[in-house]
């Protein structure tokens, strides 16, 4: 810590403007990028379709990135977007909610709908948790409540499917083309990776996104600055919702099927613990984390079965003291 | 001279206690004012009923004769009244730049979900601001790793970016080093010689106030106890007798 003090000086003015160009978190995601474009040139089927899978995480991590990392809203009930997000869209392109038909009904517009209406749910939502004051343990058990009430609605409510979901979601389809593919689906969901991506790193790099970090580190200083922190935080808890809509939204259409689990708690705490592990203070480490943990999962319940869970646990202890910052987080933030 | 600050009987009661009581005090524009007195007498009190964070019991507050009395933290802080905390309110994952530059943003004219142009003149403000509390060679770092006073002198610099009309200055040399007390009683008379602002000063350090203050306020159990000179504070036995003797 002492050779960091001594060593940087920094009066030079190009050095100062390096405080807000972080050249390797975006060149590691370039990289990661150009292999993932190329990676269905190794037409492993299997892994095509793992990988869309593990996108679609990816991008519900990084908006539980944006809104507990950046904006420091310890919410246990992500997956209240993600699980709504699926479900409207599955609602919209079913044609079960009366008046959306024609137009209203395409894939597009159940997108679109979606991620709308959730984000104004996130609206409401924040408007009472951050207008209430509400802060720390007690919004993750207000969050968490609104995550069990969540998953109890979605399984009494028979008209969306009860307890067994709904199935058989059309395939998604933009002028007539309909991604059915392995490969279709995958740089669908690559490209909505890399705009979520793009999207969260310019709002976490902007002056919101540095304003957004002060009200994290220290809300009283940054409120007598003349800025409002329960708007600022309902800005962000609407983004955050936004983009974990869209990836609940791409859920539905790449497995063509919807259940109670993606809206309760369960999805909740994983989401937490993929951004934990992953690095909660950067957008492209949180995207990581998902990944990660998700491909372990796969290997280690083939593996050993039932005690995979417990080797989890273990790997989850030993990665928070070991990387306080998370695992890529150390390694992508400068 | 013009008034800017006036608080009119003005009261906190928590329960029982009355941590500030009928408080009067006028504060004239361009004026560096000291509060002391003893532990517990209102102080802090004080300073959190002029900036809104708790709302008075009873009284008034008049902020260039606009009543301010309860209104929310980030109104008041807007109307042009800069606050320094008693613990370093910093942002401590946040580099010393952008601490100086958070406040900045509140004038960005473009939206905020902009990057803002690089050839602004704010880099030049943030620079000079940093050589006036002398942090131009840390502005790199995270805030976490400065050393104590100097993140006082962040957070006084802080203040300063947003040009308050009023800065208040809860204690702004504890845990400080002599050396450190004197140089941030010289940064604070720079200030209000300067920019030509109205400075209100918490301080327990006796030798700061005789360094810093034109008029002294003294509370005492959170009533206004004697205002004066330093000359006139010090000379005064009752003053002495509850607090100045009891600190020597």
């Amino acid at each position: 810590m002492k050779s960091d003090i001594s060593t940087i000086k920094s009066t030079d003015i190009s050095m100062q403007r390096s405080v807000f160009w972080q050249p390797r978190p975006a060149w590691i995601a370039m990289g990661l990028a150009a292999i993932l474009v190329l990676f269905p040139m190794t037409q492993n089927d299997y892994w095509i379709v793992q990988l869309t899978q593990l996108m679609v995480y990816g991008i519900f991590a990084m908006s539980l990135s944006l809104v507990w990392g950046y904006g420091g809203i310890l919410c246990f009930g992500h997956a209240v977007y993600f699980g709504m997000g699926a479900y409207i869209y599955t609602l919209i392109v079913k044609g079960m909610i009366p008046g959306f038909s024609g137009i209203l009904a395409t894939s597009i517009a159940g997108l679109l709908t979606a991620v709308l209406c959730v984000s104004l749910f996130a609206v409401v939502v924040g408007y009472f948790l951050f207008y209430g004051r509400l802060k720390g343990p007690y919004l993750g058990i207000v969050t968490l409540a609104i995550a069990v009430i969540a998953e109890r609605i979605a399984v009494d409510w028979y008209y969306i499917g009860g307890y067994n979901g709904l199935f058989s979601i059309p395939p998604f389809s933009v002028a007539g083309y309909e991604f059915i593919t392995p490969i279709a689906l995958f740089y669908f969901v690559l490209a909505s990776s890399a705009i979520a991506y793009l999207l969260l790193t310019h709002i976490v790099q902007s002056p919101f996104g540095a304003i957004l970090r002060a009200i994290r580190d220290n809300e009283a200083r940054a409120e007598s600055f003349g800025y409002n922190s329960a708007q600022h935080k309902i800005i962000t808890f609407a983004i955050g919702a936004a983009v974990a809509a869209l990836s609940g939204a791409l859920f539905a259409i790449v497995t063509e099927f919807v259940s109670p689990t993606l809206i309760g708690f369960g999805l909740s705490t994983e989401v937490l613990i993929w951004v934990a592990l992953g690095g909660k203070e950067v957008i492209l480490a949180s995207f990581l984390g998902a990944l990660l943990v998700r491909t372990l999962e796969t290997y280690l319940s083939e593996l050993m079965a039932y005690y995979w869970i417990l080797f989890l646990g273990v790997f989850f202890v030993a990665a928070v003291i070991l990387f306080p910052k998370g695992i890529f987080g150390r390694w992508l933030s400068d | 001279m013009t008034i800017i600050l006036k608080t009119e009987r003005l009261t906190k009661k928590f329960g029982g206690l009355t941590a500030v009581d009928h408080v009067n005090m006028t504060l004239s524009k361009g004026e560096l004012r000291c509060i002391i007195g003893p532990n517990g007498c209102g102080k802090s009190t004080l300073f959190n009923l002029i900036t809104g964070t708790y709302k008075p019991t009873s009284g008034r507050i008049a902020f260039k004769s606009k009543d301010i009395t309860g209104k929310p933290v980030h109104i008041i802080g807007r109307m042009g009244i800069g606050r320094k905390f008693q613990v370093p309110g910093i942002f401590n994952q946040l580099t010393v730049y952008d601490n100086i530059r958070v406040p900045f943003f509140r004038d960005q004219r473009r939206s905020l979900f902009l990057k803002p142009r690089k050839d602004s003149d704010i880099h030049q403000k943030i620079t000079a601001l940093l050589q006036k509390i002398n942090l131009d060679d840390k502005a790199c770092l995270p805030a976490i790793h400065l050393a104590h006073g100097e993140k006082q002198w962040l957070e006084i610099g802080m203040v300063l970016a947003r040009r308050p009309q009023l800065m208040l200055l809860d204690e702004p040399t504890a845990g400080m080093t002599a050396a450190e007390t004197r140089k941030t009683a010289q940064l604070i008379r720079n200030i209000s010689r300067e920019e030509k602002m109205t400075i209100l000063v918490i301080e327990h350090d006796i030798g700061f106030v005789r360094e810093i203050a034109s008029r002294i306020t003294v509370l005492y159990k959170g009533a206004v106890f004697k205002e004066g000179s330093y000359e006139t504070i010090q000379s005064d036995e009752a003053v002495r007798k509850i607090y100045l003797g009891k600190s020597r």
